[in-house]
Formats: structure tokens, C-alpha cells, sequence
């Protein structure tokens, strides 16, 4: 009897653990971001609208478990033996150790992961054959509309984050909204890498490439912002500005993105 | 709110292009930059080549190219696009006007040009880009992937973005790295005083 | 004056360069500035308001290390109101920065990993870009260092100029950094280190609970308080700053803003001297002066008689409605010859 006890307990727990490793092996859902319009949020005399083609993108931010595999599978992106040069000293800080995300953080397995480079999240991407999505992918799927929750404007919901001190725990994927597209957490949990990051920023300089820009180059050009009052936006750029592809920080995460063929 | 308009100012000076102040980007480190009354220290040292980005890129000849082609010799780079009607000739010829300055020496330097645009410029539009700037021997101008040419910039803490008409916004950066491939130096803007940058490459030769 | 005379030409070299295009020549014209012989190195030391780093009184210029950290925190505003702050180095006003004219400052900028946004510094001390804000733009867990030469004598407003610039100085981002001329100042008895800010919150003034910033009402410029020292009752009853009578005092004031401009008052004295702006005018005999946002006065009263004198804005709503109330405490014995009650018979 006991014995039977002993297998049948053993049989449930292994069978969960499979449920749980399969959860984490299995491809992660992605959702359809419509074909859209992004105004470029610095707009120059070069800048239109840009139209932005449909494509696919994860429904959540890659998570701790998630990118454990993708550790186990890719020795050189392991805390130690990563490259300086592609993450710096900070670079998964808060596992346990090179392949443990550690017992005492079995609460954030399933949130997002953080404290990873560009470099990382690019070749996290690249090994799901995926990719980053870039800057206007990013923010046309970010300016989806929730659907689960109240709310008076999206900017004062993600100012409302933006305010907020990092929780001690980050919260697991999917905890705060999702929106119009199926996608989760666009805003509200951490920060997002995007392809080119290091676009014309709010510290970037001298630029005179375009022929509009070449006549104004010596007099004087300007660059205004698109909606002076889309603080989150401001913020969103500023934060990007601030970042180098090596950088790790502890409220920085990725999701990655594909073409629609 | 008064951010737009500080934005518009600064946009102003920094569009303004001239740029009395050598004005410091964060950047790899460690870089040494022209004096003023502000001086950006780097703080750490990455010691770290970047020849250690394993993508290829293809010469101006059709060949494949990694960065590590380029250890032995010091190497100055810059990145553009051909179709670039000012300021990337500008910082061509300004990059020729350091190898001038080298003298006898040029030709124990790489100088390297990356193009912005894995769209339209094609090794034999690159080929044709050095003829008409009169570009010699020494000179290798590299074709990449979207993915490959950004993970450069990165590197090279240089900033571009596209734009509507596929043109490209971009920083202006003339990095100098060592015979391993390691930093040594970055001046950034158009017609910029190259002294310090020569005498880094000079420095560079000898170590 | 020769300073003036230098920085006159570097304007016009500037100036120059703008328009005669693309010459950087002017690049090279800061070498020719007249810059003390830097002799050792020293940290800075750096208070807390009302507190002030101690005069200096090195005869010569040295490099002073100022290592200052982004801290965002939620704190008290009001005593059952919090508010999610953005500082330098924890507390609002940021912390006090004091060195002496012809110093090298070696500055580094840390924000703290637990931030959750960039953010960069503007101190209109320094002369070049961005008073240091492109230099410093640093994300979080990661530092910038610059170094800077203090020029020009005064008294300087700081502050962070990361986009958007007015909700980072909202949140209380500013403080002050004091270049004492070479010549040192005069001796006072007591010096105090107030600064103003506007605030601006979902709620009204001292609604319970944690407040968050409010951007029409700071784009209206309509705050819902107005702060000595970043909170209501920082220092007033048995908070105040203490003082005695006979006592030369002298205030570092500044105003962060990012919206209003004080008339800043002292309730009961009369500002013997006023550093105009900050600068070098000096002023005399003065009730009230105007400290503008991203502005500075430095005051000197001599105190006659004690009680409790109050801090305000003489726009006087803001202190009965809004918290724009210091105190300082003079104790001290009774001065009738200056002043005198005089009782009346019932």
C-alpha cells in the first residue's frame, strides 16, 4: 500500500514536472499585429509616417524558464562565459548560477526575463528563428488597445507604471493586460529591447544625411516631437537613448517578433 | 511644457552640425576625446575586441569579409550610405584627409566604411562609390546584413535610423581600433579635428 | 571681469562658428582660458537640506570628486500623502554641492539599478553641453562621469534634463551646487539650504494615500503644492532650522520649479544683503526677492530678536494653501531696543 502510494505520488509528480518542462519547451504562442501606421515620435523633415507591414510577435515577454533553454542549449551565452563586449557584469544577475535560476526564485520562473543584453535577446531570437522587432513594430503593437481592463487613457495607464518603483518580485507574464491584438504585458511590467534601439535618439547628434537635412545643415535644422504631450512615449525614447547593447538591467526585458512570409 | 522647445534648441545646435563642442556620446571605452571645459570620463575599459562579432559582411570586391580580417594593422572606420548626398562623403573625405596626414605610413593602417543601406548598396555600387571618391587600396568597404550592419553600429556606439524615403538619419563617428581590434578611439561629428585621432593611429602603428 | 571678458569672446567665438559654418577652429580657443594650477584632490562633502557643506577655505584649486545617485523613492509630501520622488542622492532638494571657483569637478552620476527610468544632470555651473546632461544620460544600474572646471563664481541651480524635462523636475529633481568665489565669502554665524519646488498630484493638497504626478495640471502650472524643501512641514515647529539672536545667517535658496517663480520672504526680518540671482550684485536692505525656477539668491539676515521667524512665498496662497512654510527658531534673550511689546493696561 505504501509502496503504491510512493509510485502513484511519484507518477503525479513527474508527471507535473513533465507538464511543467513541456510548457516551457513548447513554442510560444504568437499573435497577428495588423499592417499599421507609425509616425516616427522625433519627426525631421525626412520623416513620414512609415507604413509597417504585418507580422507576428510573441503574446509575452520572454521568460526565466524560457531563456534558461535557451542558455542550456548555447554554452557561450552562459553568465560566465559571455563576452563582455555582448553583456556586461550584470548579465543574468539574479539566477542562482550558470544553468539554475535557483530554488529561491522558483517565483519568477515564469516572469520575464531580465538583466539581458541586446545582444542576448538578439540571439535568443535568432536561435527561435525569430527576431527583435523594431522600434515601430514595437510601439504600433504597444498603442493596441486593452481589452481586459478599465481604463481612461492608455498614457496615463503606463505613466501609472512608469511612477511606480520596481516591485522586490517581478510579476509573472500576463498579469496585466492584454490588448486588442492578444498580446500581454505591452506596458506595465518591464521594459523591452528593440532591433534598433540606437535609432536617432534624444542625445544623438549631428545627422545632415538627407538631401533636406544637407541644405539645413549648417543653418539651422530642428527636430520636433510628434505629440508633446505623449509623455510615455517621451519616456519610452528617452529610456532607449539611455541604453548600450551590452547593457543588463534588472527592468529590461524582450519579446521577439517574425515576418509574416 | 517646456521639454519640446529645449529638444528644438538642442536639435538646433546639434543640427547645426558645426559643433564647436566636441560634444562626448557615451561610447565604447575607452575613449579619449578632444578637451573642453566638459570632459566625459569613460569609466570602464572594455578591453574586449570587436572582432568578436562573427558576422560576414561582403567587400566592395564581392567577397566575404569578418572583422577579423582585419587584425595586424590599426583600423579606421567609418559608416555611411552611397546614396548619401553630404554628409557621408564629408566624412569620407575627411577620413582621407587622415590617411593624408599619415604620410608614408597610410598603408600599415585598414580603412573600413560601412554601409547603412544592405538595401541598395550592392558590393558594385560600393566599388563604384570608392572610384568616384578616389578611395585606394587600403580601403574596404563593406555590404551587410540589416542584422549584421546594426549589431555593428551598436558596437561602434554609432545611432541611424531609416526613414520613408529609405534614406538614413545617422551619427557621424570616426572610431580608430588597435591591431587587435580594440578601441582606441572615437571622434565624432563632421570636420572634426583630427589631430588626437592621427596621433592615436600613429601610436596604434607603433604598438 | 577678466572671466567675463573671456567668456564674451568664447560666446562670440562660438557665435562665430555658428555662422560662419562649419569652422570648429573655436574647438581649441577653451585652452587659452587662464585655469589655476590644480593642487591634490578631496571627495566632496554633501548635505541634506537645511543642512550646508562646511566654507571652504583652501587657498587653492583642487580636483573635487562629487559622486551624487538617482534614487527613486516613494516619500512623504505631506504627513499621510506619499509621493513616488525622483532624487539626487534621496531627498528633495538634492544634495548640496560646494566647491570653490577654479575646481576641477570630477563628477559621477549613478542611477541606481532599482530605477526604473534614465536620467542625467544639468548644472548651470558648468560651461559646455548641456551643463553635463549629454554626458550623463545613464540608464538604470549604470553611471556617467565628466569632469567640468568651476568658472564662474555663484550660486547654481542643478537639475535633471532627461525628456520629458518638466515631469523629471517635477518629481524633484534639482538641488544646488555653490561655486564660492576664490576670495571665500564673508564669515557668517549659521547657513541654511532651502529650495522650492512645485508639485503636482491626482489628488488635492494632502489627500491621503500615494499621490501620483498629474500632467495637465503641471502643463495648466496650477500645483497643488508649493515646497520648501520637498515636503509639508520639513522644517518647521521642532523641525525648524535654529538660530540665535546676534547671529548672521545666511540662506542658499533655490527654486527647482519647474513652474513658479517665489517671492521669497522672510516674516519678521529684513535681508541685510541679497546676492542678486545668486550672483555676484550684491543687494541691501531688501523684504522680498524673486527667486525664479531654475534660479538661486543667496540671503544674509542678522537676527535681533527672538521667536519663530517664517519662511514664505509672499505669494501667499501658496503658503497658506499650498505648504510654501519654513521656520526658522531664534532663541535668544528679548531685544526691546529693536523691538518691543507694549502692554497694555486692561
Amino acid at each position: 500500500m505504501k509502496y503504491f502510494l510512493t509510485i502513484l505520488l511519484l507518477t503525479v509528480f513527474s508527471g507535473l514536472a513533465q507538464a511543467q518542462e513541456k510548457a516551457v519547451i513548447a513554442d510560444k504562442k504568437m499573435v497577428t499585429v495588423a499592417a499599421g501606421i507609425y509616425k516616427p515620435f522625433f519627426e525631421t523633415n525626412d520623416s513620414r509616417p512609415l507604413m509597417v507591414a504585418a507580422f507576428k510577435m510573441d503574446e509575452c515577454a520572454v521568460t526565466n524558464a524560457e531563456f534558461l533553454e535557451f542558455v542550456k542549449a548555447n554554452p557561450a551565452w552562459r553568465r560566465s562565459k559571455v563576452n563582455r563586449l555582448f553583456a556586461d557584469s550584470n548579465y543574468l544577475k539574479h539566477w542562482e548560477s550558470d544553468l539554475s535560476i535557483g530554488k529561491i526564485n522558483a517565483n519568477i520562473y515564469h516572469s520575464p526575463v531580465v538583466n539581458v543584453s541586446w545582444f542576448a535577446a538578439q540571439a535568443y531570437c535568432k536561435w527561435k528563428n525569430k527576431r527583435l522587432p523594431t522600434i515601430a513594430e514595437w510601439e504600433l503593437a504597444g498603442n493596441g488597445k486593452p481589452r481586459n481592463i478599465k481604463y481612461t487613457s492608455l498614457t496615463e495607464y503606463i505613466l501609472g507604471w512608469y511612477k511606480k518603483p520596481n516591485p522586490p518580485v517581478l510579476p509573472n507574464v500576463k498579469t496585466t493586460y492584454q490588448n486588442q491584438y492578444g498580446l500581454y504585458d505591452m506596458h506595465g511590467l518591464v521594459w523591452e529591447w528593440t532591433f534598433n534601439f540606437n535609432s536617432f535618439t534624444s542625445k544623438a547628434d549631428s545627422r545632415g544625411s538627407t538631401e533636406d537635412e544637407a541644405k539645413a545643415f549648417c543653418a539651422a535644422g530642428s527636430v520636433k516631437v510628434k505629440d508633446k504631450n505623449d509623455y510615455a512615449g517621451f519616456l519610452r525614447f528617452s529610456y532607449r537613448g539611455s541604453l548600450k547593447g551590452n547593457y543588463c538591467i534588472p527592468n529590461l526585458g524582450f519579446r521577439c517578433a517574425k515576418d509574416i512570409p | 511644457m517646456n521639454s519640446h522647445i529645449i529638444i528644438t534648441l538642442f536639435a538646433m545646435l546639434m543640427l547645426a552640425g558645426c559643433r564647436p563642442y566636441a560634444v562626448e556620446t557615451s561610447g565604447l571605452d575607452p575613449l579619449k576625446k578632444s578637451v573642453n571645459a566638459t570632459t566625459e570620463i569613460k569609466s570602464k575599459p572594455a578591453a574586449e575586441s570587436i572582432f568578436q562579432l562573427a558576422d560576414t559582411f561582403q567587400t566592395q570586391d564581392g567577397k566575404p569579409f569578418n572583422l577579423a580580417m582585419l587584425k595586424g594593422k590599426p583600423t579606421v572606420v567609418g559608416m555611411i550610405f552611397t546614396n548619401c548626398t553630404y554628409a557621408c562623403s564629408r566624412l569620407t573625405s575627411d577620413i582621407k584627409g587622415i590617411a593624408d596626414s599619415l604620410q608614408g605610413q597610410a598603408d600599415k593602417v585598414n580603412f573600413l566604411l560601412v554601409s547603412f543601406d544592405s538595401e541598395r548598396d550592392h558590393p558594385a555600387r560600393l566599388k563604384q562609390f570608392a572610384g568616384e571618391m578616389g578611395l585606394g587600396e587600403n580601403w574596404t568597404l563593406l555590404h551587410g546584413s540589416d542584422e549584421a550592419v546594426r549589431s555593428l553600429s551598436v558596437l561602434l556606439n554609432v545611432q541611424y535610423e531609416k526613414s520613408a524615403s529609405g534614406n538614413f538619419s545617422h551619427s557621424n563617428m570616426v572610431s580608430v581600433l588597435d591591431k587587435n581590434g580594440v578601441f582606441r578611439f572615437q571622434q565624432e561629428g563632421l570636420f572634426a579635428n583630427h589631430t588626437q585621432t592621427i596621433s592615436e593611429i600613429k601610436d596604434a602603428i607603433r604598438k | 571681469m577678466k572671466l567675463t571678458v573671456i567668456k564674451s569672446v568664447l560666446a562670440l567665438a562660438l557665435l562665430a562658428s555658428l555662422v560662419a559654418g562649419c569652422d570648429s577652429s573655436a574647438t581649441t580657443s577653451t585652452s587659452s582660458v587662464a585655469i589655476d594650477e590644480i593642487k591634490g584632490e578631496e571627495t566632496a562633502v554633501l548635505t541634506d537640506a537645511p543642512n550646508v557643506p562646511p566654507p571652504i577655505t583652501r587657498k587653492h584649486a583642487t580636483k573635487v570628486i562629487v559622486n551624487l545617485d538617482v534614487v527613486e523613492k516613494v516619500m512623504k509630501i505631506a504627513d499621510s500623502t506619499e509621493y513616488t520622488f525622483w532624487t539626487f542622492g534621496g531627498s528633495v532638494p538634492g544634495k548640496f554641492i560646494r566647491v570653490r571657483e577654479g575646481d576641477l569637478v570630477d563628477f559621477t552620476l549613478k542611477n541606481l539599478p532599482d530605477s526604473k527610468l534614465p536620467h542625467n544632470i544639468d548644472l548651470h555651473a558648468v560651461n559646455g553641453p548641456g551643463g553635463g546632461a549629454e554626458a550623463t544620460l545613464v540608464a538604470p544600474g549604470q553611471s556617467a562621469r565628466f569632469q567640468f572646471k568651476a568658472l564662474n563664481p555663484g550660486l547654481y541651480v542643478y537639475h535633471c534634463a532627461t525628456g520629458p524635462v518638466g515631469m523629471h523636475i517635477a518629481n524633484g529633481m534639482y538641488g544646488l551646487i555653490m561655486v564660492e568665489p576664490k576670495e571665500g565669502m564673508s564669515k557668517v554665524d549659521k547657513e541654511f539650504y532651502v529650495m522650492q519646488g512645485d508639485f503636482y498630484t491626482k489628488g488635492k493638497y494632502e489627500a491621503p494615500g500615494l499621490q501620483e504626478f498629474d500632467q495637465d495640471k503641471a502643463i495648466q502650472e496650477n500645483p497643488d503644492y508649493v515646497l520648501f524643501n520637498g515636503r509639508v512641514r520639513a522644517n518647521t515647529g521642532a523641525n525648524a532650522m535654529q538660530a540665535k539672536t546676534g547671529e548672521n545667517v545666511r540662506l542658499f535658496v533655490g527654486n527647482g520649479g519647474p513652474n513658479l517663480t517665489s517671492s521669497f520672504h522672510v516674516i519678521g526680518e529684513v535681508f541685510d544683503k541679497v546676492y542678486v540671482e545668486g550672483g555676484d550684485l550684491i543687494n541691501e536692505n531688501v523684504q522680498t526677492t524673486v527667486v525664479p525656477a531654475g534660479g538661486s539668491s543667496i540671503v544674509e539676515m542678522k537676527l535681533q530678536v527672538p521667536g519663530m521667524l517664517n519662511i514664505v512665498d509672499h505669494a501667499l496662497y501658496r503658503t497658506f494653501h499650498k505648504g510654501a512654510l519654513a521656520q526658522i527658531k531664534v532663541s535668544g534673550d528679548e531685544n526691546p531696543e529693536v523691538f518691543n511689546k507694549i502692554k497694555t493696561q486692561k
